[in-house]
């Protein structure tokens, strides 16, 4: 005689939580390419605000325009300055999270079931410090992940492309979060997802 | 029998088909009034010709299109050649197929040809078409396919399989059959799980908001000022030299907002029974497909597996009447909109989409009252920067801009008063403010999920969880952190745990 379905429910406290703690900031080399455009843009702003002053019946008048703009690029800096410390990301088994925002928290999880494909992208300035940006492609919103070294990036790169396309088997379960240190992906194989913590639980819930 | 392995070519009359097509890809109106302007407009000499010589080009070009398209059925896949100045192949697999239309609008009723509209799955652009071939043909090329599709659907699932689906008959007098629906091609295996009568449909266009049916006016505003102004001129009671000279009337006002509403009702009425008039909804064991229309009739098709949201809708009128606006939010293009759903009917459709009726949930979950104080606050704020600005303008009476504020605390005390969510297979929430609304996003469809915490927020320990699919958003907000966060960590282990298709 068969056995009957087994179909406990799961407390909610048992199910893996996403550890804030795990969160792995970015390089803090980012922080120079973030503020090399802003940088950039005050250059242009003091040079401008200069030339159109040495010209102007009120000159007075153009510094203060000038200075005002320096005051916004200032704010701008210091808003960048925080979000790259607040930039984080987490790789577990099956996901990966964002961790962004300065007067907006948020964190957003996407899992790899979920990719369409990856890019690493490497902008002028980027290259110019040995950085790289990951971009997750779904269906849905990207995932942008700025300020990875080349190697981490490319690491992860190759990490949500084979996650991606493994396909899920019922028999898989879940893996507890990982630690926030990269997996080693020396070889091709994915590495085999752990089982789910269940000292209590027996199985997270299809549904 | 026709052979399908040899390549097959559309009906010669395709040709119109696709001209029209093209004229409509460069925008039909737009080359009406450059054709009008060239003809009528302070030209002479051969640029007069420049119309003639444009028809006989797209002539031409829709002529090689239509010899150039050719479609056949070699080792289990569909194979499609077209193209004008270069030549395309597409290879369509049978078994990937998730549905084939045939299609009968006016034009090609008068023509006794049909449309075949391909549906296939895991693309955002999912459907093909063949313009215009024979009934026999496109009969084939239904036969040819159904089989392998239906054989290849056996999707685990949810879904009832095509023989085990409920009792068709929800239906408002124009009865339910099986897989039979004149004039519109339908699948072997296909359903019917209701259909709309004469009364449905004319229940659901007075129940409408009453300036809905201005919507049909759309297309003469776009014509301009001068088709305006020919309108205008025609209507005496709007004839600008009646309303000189003192003849205006105080009653003109409440009796033309009278009329206009009596006009946009009447213009309702005849929209609803032009585009939904027999609207049919057929389900199959893998696809839903709504067909409608009085003088063509339209099919569109989805899969089940595409289907990300489910939302209903309804105004006050509505609730009263017990009438369903309901939307199936899908991957790319698809969605389905079904107008005129009684309860019965919006289960149905809920089940059919895969989640759980709404009325078997009962959501109870509430929010955080404190949201009214935000945005009661925040509105208080935007009239302060109104009427600062306006003061200039309008002196003391600028203070009236306040007059909102009063009112947007109404609003959110009544949204907060009514929002209901629930977390089940799926994550539901149900507000009514004026409008009731309900959507229902399946855990397992989640293409991704994002908690989001103003500073606001952050101060009360609050935060807002969004359940991001392929097809819109479902969020809740002001709820405390610790709940966000277990319904975040609820919705990634159901779509990591789940292998089935979502999309």
């Amino acid at each position: 005689m068969a056995e009957p379905l087994a179909n406990e429910p799961i407390p909610v406290d048992d199910l893996p939580a996403l550890d804030d703690d795990a969160f792995v900031s970015v390089d803090p080399r980012y922080l120079r390419a973030s503020l090399a455009g802003t940088a950039l843009i005050a250059l242009v702003a003091v040079v401008v605000a200069g030339v159109v002053a040495s010209q102007a019946e009120q000159p007075v008048a153009v510094v203060l325009i000038g200075a005002g703009v320096l005051c916004v690029l200032a704010l701008v800096a210091v808003l960048k300055v925080l979000e790259v410390r607040r930039l984080a990301y987490q790789l577990r088994a099956h996901d990966l999270s964002l961790r962004s925002g300065v007067i907006i928290h948020a964190v957003e999880s996407l899992p790899f079931t979920r990719v369409q494909h990856v890019n690493v992208n490497r902008g002028p300035i980027e290259r110019a410090i040995g950085l790289a940006t990951l971009e997750v492609s779904s269906a849905g919103p990207n995932i942008v992940i700025p300020g990875l070294t080349e190697a981490d990036a490319s690491r992860i790169k190759l990490l949500v492309t084979q996650r991606a396309g493994v396909d899920l088997d019922d028999s898989a379960p879940l893996a507890p979060p990982a630690p926030p240190s990269l997996p080693a992906l020396a070889s091709s194989s994915v590495p085999a997802p752990a089982p789910f913590p269940a000292p209590s639980s027996p199985a997270p819930p299809a549904p | 029998m026709l052979d399908l392995a040899i390549p097959q070519r559309q009906s010669s009359l395709a040709i119109v088909f696709l001209g029209l097509r093209l004229l409509r890809s460069l925008g039909l109106t737009q080359l009406v009034i450059l054709a009008l302007f060239i003809v009528r407009g302070p030209f002479g000499g051969p640029l007069v010709l420049v119309p003639s010589a444009a028809i006989l080009v797209l002539g031409a070009v829709s002529a090689l299109a239509w010899w150039r398209y050719t479609f056949q059925v070699v080792d289990g896949e569909l194979v499609v050649h077209k193209g004008v100045f270069r030549m395309d192949r597409l290879t369509v697999p049978i078994e990937r197929i998730q549905s084939i239309a045939i299609d009968q609008a006016l034009l090609h009723r008068v023509t006794g040809l049909v449309k075949v509209v391909i549906d296939t799955a895991g693309s955002a652009a999912a459907e093909f078409t063949i313009d215009a071939i024979s009934r026999p043909v496109a009969e084939s090329l239904q036969r040819a396919t159904v089989t392998e599709v239906h054989a290849a659907a056996n999707t685990p699932g949810p879904l009832v399989p095509g023989a085990a689906l409920p009792p068709p008959l929800i239906s408002d007098g124009d009865g339910a059959h099986d897989g039979g629906d004149e004039g519109v091609g339908v699948n072997a295996g296909d359903r019917v799980v209701f259909t709309h009568g004469a009364a449905r449909l004319f229940v659901t266009a007075i129940t409408a908001w009453p300036l809905a049916g201005l919507l049909v006016l759309g297309p003469l505003f776009a014509l301009g000022d001068d088709a305006i102004d020919q309108v205008l001129d025609r209507v005496p009671m709007l004839d600008d030299s009646r309303l000189d000279g003192g003849s205006f009337r105080w009653w003109f006002v409440p009796v033309g907002i009278v009329l206009f509403m009596l006009l946009s009702v009447i213009l309702n009425i005849a929209r609803v029974f032009l585009q939904d008039w027999n609207l049919t909804l057929h389900a199959s064991s893998t696809s839903l497909r709504r067909t409608s229309g009085l003088l063509s009739r339209t099919s569109k098709a989805t899969s089940v597996a595409r289907v990300q949201v489910v939302s209903s809708r309804q105004n006050p009128l509505q609730r009263r009447a017990g009438v369903h606006q309901v939307e199936l939010s899908n991957v790319g293009e698809g969605d389905l909109s079904l107008p005129g759903c009684n309860a019965a009917q919006f289960a149905m459709v809920s089940e059919l989409g895969g989640s759980t009726p709404i009325g078997r949930i009962s959501p109870a979950r509430r929010i955080h009252p404190v949201q009214v104080w935000l945005r009661t606050r925040n509105a208080a704020i935007q009239a302060a920067v109104l009427a600062i600005g306006l003061y200039f303008a309008v002196g003391w009476w600028s203070i009236l801009a306040f007059a909102f504020v009063p009112f947007v605390w109404l609003m959110q005390r009544r949204d907060v008063a009514n929002f209901r969510w629930a977390l089940g297979g799926e994550l539901t929430t149900s507000r009514r403010v004026i409008d009731s609304e309900t959507s229902q996003a399946l855990l397992r469809k989640a293409n991704s999920v994002r908690i989001t915490q103003t500073i606001f927020e952050r101060r009360r320990g609050l935060g807002r969880v969004h359940l991001v699919t392929a097809a819109g958003t479902v969020s809740v907000g002001m709820l405390p952190i610790a709940e966000a966060c277990a319904v975040r960590d609820t919705v990634l282990v159901a779509t990591e745990t789940d292998s089935r298709p979502w999309m």
